[in-house]
């Protein structure tokens, strides 16, 4: 590592903190929309770090050899999943322990009103689906799933940090079986997050691709991390001569797959709903077109997928570590309008409307800091991993042919 | 940033000096140390040799049963497609379900060749070769259904844009249209890339020909091939173009053939995870026919150096984790069936698991996820009889996925009183098996005229093609 790079993850801890206090006055200034906006922040960092849990995973599945000092990289960032789920709590006690129950998941108040027909509580979809839609049940598999990633980002972390020192194959053998059963439970656990937590808001929607589109959103907004994490190691000096544009390119062909990938998936979802032209799927698409929800929407098909796409087609900028910077910057910041565009328009307007991105000019001082918060808490918890061990696993097994990566 | 190439202009960082890997070494992807000349000597000697008898055996039988095919379509030509079971409101049955059940396997062929060549999965090079064989021959076998099905075969080319004196056009709207474009732009790129991986050992076989007639036919076909290194240069150039061409193909047509179902209003079909659902069945159904055909031929030709172990464990392990995935995708239909508290929705799920069909869909539960899962277990990927029996029951288990799907759904409409019990007849059934007889036929004719494997590609994954170990 060169001399003058010193990182302080108390710096990121610093803006974490404040991201976090400024969401903690928002709750009294601006209840509901400070409440969404740190559910979307959340939802948007917990989804790169779940990203990077599937990275390490997936290269463990392979037994991969160009991977191994990206890998690295993901198994700082998954050590903040634990953290992520501590950033639950204050969801739970404003849900389930406060009175403003209904505040984000409109049917954990029984006596909500919805437009037109009575409460929830009098709601037939809701009495059909009391079975899953229980508050206890919903947080009972909160807490499941975030004991289930922060079980396999330890394991995989103490793996390869131990193969460190003491050089034993066992803990490679030990992490491919992790991410065999990894895969399954991260999967199982990811979907049932992304039913909850985004499909929820709007309980009388469903889609059964709902958790196979989460999947390809997180591999995008963590490959997009990693695409600037690499770059600024590079840059910055600690990988260095280490990290060559062969990998690059890896990680950028990665990134334009699940650039492909997720236009994949999110065409067959709105083409399949808009089809059958059913109005139980139709209003969720509907109401994604009222107002600025139609030009984000056509930000998302343009700048999100054919924008990326055209440009990760190009070999010269898939190598070169400025324009997968820029590109990585770009994709990152319309990953988060994505998840904007999945949550916010479930929030509703006292007519029954989606609530607009900009209704009011300080919305965004919510925005920024329900992202700052959890985005300060994953940076701190990336930094710290970073100064504690080697910057690339010196023993594992395919690390000379990750270095010699010359394809 | 700055730097395009940072390994140049900086010296080597401290670390690398404590770079010490532990040593897992990488199977061997040909055993044993053979020499390029054995790779050659093997597989050319199976297009050399003279024609053993089980070979005379097999064919005969597969001819035999190949004419069943033939005899059931030309009384159904004759007759009209009444001769089928199919009646109101079936009137998607067993044709819908071979059709599904053929074109899934062509799958693995594709994927082996293009999606594997991207992702730098060097084991594919044993296998590709029979495995794109593998997959124009189910889209021929699957092309029958639809074709036949139209009724008026000699009016089947309506089925394509073009314009005519009636001016009579398709309805583009239609997913069955859609099938006509995907299934055709697959074939064709399929068949592209196949010739073109051929070349090469075509031009071995070629100059290995003891006789004129060899020489010059295999001649023609090898295209001139003289191994000189702009043909090299620019085989591997187009190589890499058609497999990045036959990638998201591999993707389309089973994501339309879902369309077929998904596209509609009914309960149980219209469900937004058809499409990757239907692509992991597919890649699950295809690698159950590779493993179901290499195995007995590893066996009948002694090719265990060229398919190792590690073959098979990967193989056995892609059918693992897609069929989890198309466990995955049932799971989800139940869920949300449930989920979305639609009552048809709900009943249409309960029907499956628990009404006429119940057999059907716990069959095709037992081989897609159950049966898979006993892949876990490296005993079981080690005993070759096992996994062979284990890819039946794969192949039995996916053309009952489409039974389920297509038959449940529409015995049971929206109007009880039409409600009935879809059979096949006898016709359906010896029309189905005979396809398998037509697949064999082709498939030992590959055997018998060409090159089994892509030789010149396992040559530059021995160890003698890398000799300072990069």
């Amino acid at each position: 590592m060169s001399e003058d790079f010193s990182p302080n993850p108390k710096k990121w801890l610093a803006i974490g903190v404040v991201g976090l206090t400024i969401s903690f006055v928002g709750f009294f200034v601006d209840t509901q929309l400070a409440v969404w906006s740190y559910l979307i922040g959340l939802i948007f960092i917990t989804s790169i770090a779940v990203g990077m849990l599937f990275l390490v995973m997936i290269h463990h599945i392979f037994d991969a050899e160009w991977s191994v000092i990206v890998r690295r990289q993901a198994e700082h960032y998954i050590s903040a999943l634990p953290y992520m789920g501590f950033l639950f709590i204050p969801l739970f006690i404003i849900t389930y322990m406060g009175k403003d129950q209904g505040i984000l998941w409109l049917w954990m108040n029984q006596d909500a009103p919805l437009h037109g027909h009575g409460t929830v509580s009098t709601d037939i979809l809701y009495q059909k689906k009391t079975w899953w839609l229980s508050e206890t049940f919903f947080w009972a598999r909160a807490f499941f799933c975030f004991a289930v990633w922060t079980y396999f980002a330890r394991a995989f972390r103490k793996n390869s940090f131990t193969q460190d020192q003491d050089g034993s194959p066992n803990h490679t053998f030990s992490s491919r079986k992790h991410a065999a059963a990894g895969l399954i439970l991260v999967a199982l656990t990811w979907t049932s997050a992304a039913f909850d937590w985004i499909m929820g808001l709007e309980y009388h929607w469903f889609s059964t691709m709902f958790g196979v589109w989460i999947f390809a959103s997180a591999m995008r907004a963590a490959l997009s991390v990693m695409l600037l994490t690499c770059a600024f190691l590079v840059a910055k000096g600690p990988l260095k001569g280490i990290l060559n544009t062969k990998h690059l390119h890896d990680v950028a062909t990665l990134a334009f797959a699940f650039t492909v990938f997720w236009a994949y998936i999110s065409f067959s979802q709105y083409f399949l709903i808009w089809n059958a032209n059913i109005p139980e799927e139709t209003f969720w698409f509907n109401d994604r077109e009222k107002g600025i929800w139609w030009p984000i929407s056509m930000i998302l098909i343009f700048g999100y997928f054919l924008f990326p796409f055209l440009y990760m087609l190009q070999f010269p900028l898939k190598t070169n570590f400025k324009s997968m910077t820029f590109m990585a910057t770009w994709v990152l910041g319309l990953n988060l309008l994505d998840v904007f565009f999945n949550v916010l328009p479930s929030l509703k307007d006292s007519h029954g409307e989606p609530f607009q991105l900009f209704s009011s000019f300080h919305n965004i001082i919510w925005y920024i800091s329900g992202v700052a918060g959890a985005g300060g808490v994953l940076l701190w918890a990336y930094w710290s991993s970073f100064l504690k061990t080697k910057i690339i696993p010196i023993r594992d097994p395919r690390i000379r042919d990750c270095l010699n990566h010359n394809h | 940033m700055g730097s395009s190439n940072p390994i140049l202009d900086e010296v080597k960082p401290a670390i690398l000096k404590e770079v010490d890997p532990v040593d897992i070494p990488r199977p061997a992807l040909v055993e044993n140390n053979r020499s390029f000349s054995w790779i050659t000597d093997k597989i050319c000697g199976i297009v050399e040799e003279k024609t053993p008898t089980w070979w005379w055996v097999c064919f005969i039988i597969a001819c035999a049963g190949a004419s069943f095919t033939v005899m059931g379509l030309v009384y159904l030509v004759a007759t009209g497609t009444g001769v089928w079971g199919l009646a109101n409101p079936a009137n998607w049955g067993w044709a819908i379900v071979n059709f599904v059940f053929w074109i899934g396997i062509g799958h693995a062929g594709t994927l082996i060749s293009a999606i594997l060549c991207l992702l730098r999965q060097k084991w594919r090079t044993s296998i590709n070769r029979a495995a794109e064989a593998m997959t124009i021959f189910a889209v021929v076998c699957a092309g029958i259904f639809p074709v036949f099905h139209v009724g008026r075969v000699w009016m089947a080319w309506f089925l394509f844009p073009i314009p005519n004196a009636n001016a009579i056009w398709p309805n583009f709207r239609s997913a069955l249209l859609w099938d006509v474009f995907a299934v055709s732009t697959y074939g064709t790129v399929s068949v592209l890339f196949w010739y073109v991986g051929l070349i090469p050992d075509l031009a071995s076989v070629r100059d290995r020909a003891k006789n004129k007639i060899r020489q010059v036919l295999y001649g023609i076909f090898a295209m001139g091939w003289r191994g000189s290194n702009r043909q090299w240069s620019n085989y591997e150039m187009c190589y890499l173009l058609l497999a990045g061409l036959s990638t998201p193909l591999v993707l389309s047509v089973h994501t339309i053939v879902s369309f077929d179902f998904a596209i509609s209003l009914l309960p149980g079909w219209h469900t937004t995870i058809f499409p990757p659902y239907f692509v992991a069945g597919a890649i699950f159904s295809g690698f159950g026919m590779v493993l179901t055909l290499m195995l007995p031929l590893r066996a009948i030709y002694r090719l265990e150096d060229l398919i190792t172990q590690y073959h098979i464990d990967c193989m056995t392990k892609i059918i693992l984790a897609t069929g989890t995935m198309v466990g995955y995708a049932y799971g989800m239909e139940f869920f949300i069936a449930a989920y979305g508290a639609n009552d048809f929705e709900i009943f249409a799920f309960v029907n499956r698991a628990f009404g006429n069909y119940a057999w059907a869909y716990w069959i095709m539960i037992s081989c897609n996820v159950i049966s898979p899962q006993f892949f876990w277990f490296k005993k079981i990927r080690e005993n070759t009889a096992l996994v062979w029996i284990i890819t039946i029951f794969v192949n039995i288990g996916m053309w009952f996925e489409r039974f389920v799907i297509a038959v449940t759904t529409l015995t049971r409409d929206f109007v009880p009183s039409s409600w009935g019990y879809y059979s096949p007849t006898i016709i359906d059934i010896f029309t189905y098996l005979g396809t398998f007889g037509l697949f064999s036929v082709l498939f030992l004719l590959f055997l018998r005229f060409l090159p089994l494997m892509a030789m010149a590609e396992i040559k530059v994954v021995t160890p003698q093609a890398d000799p300072h170990n990069h």
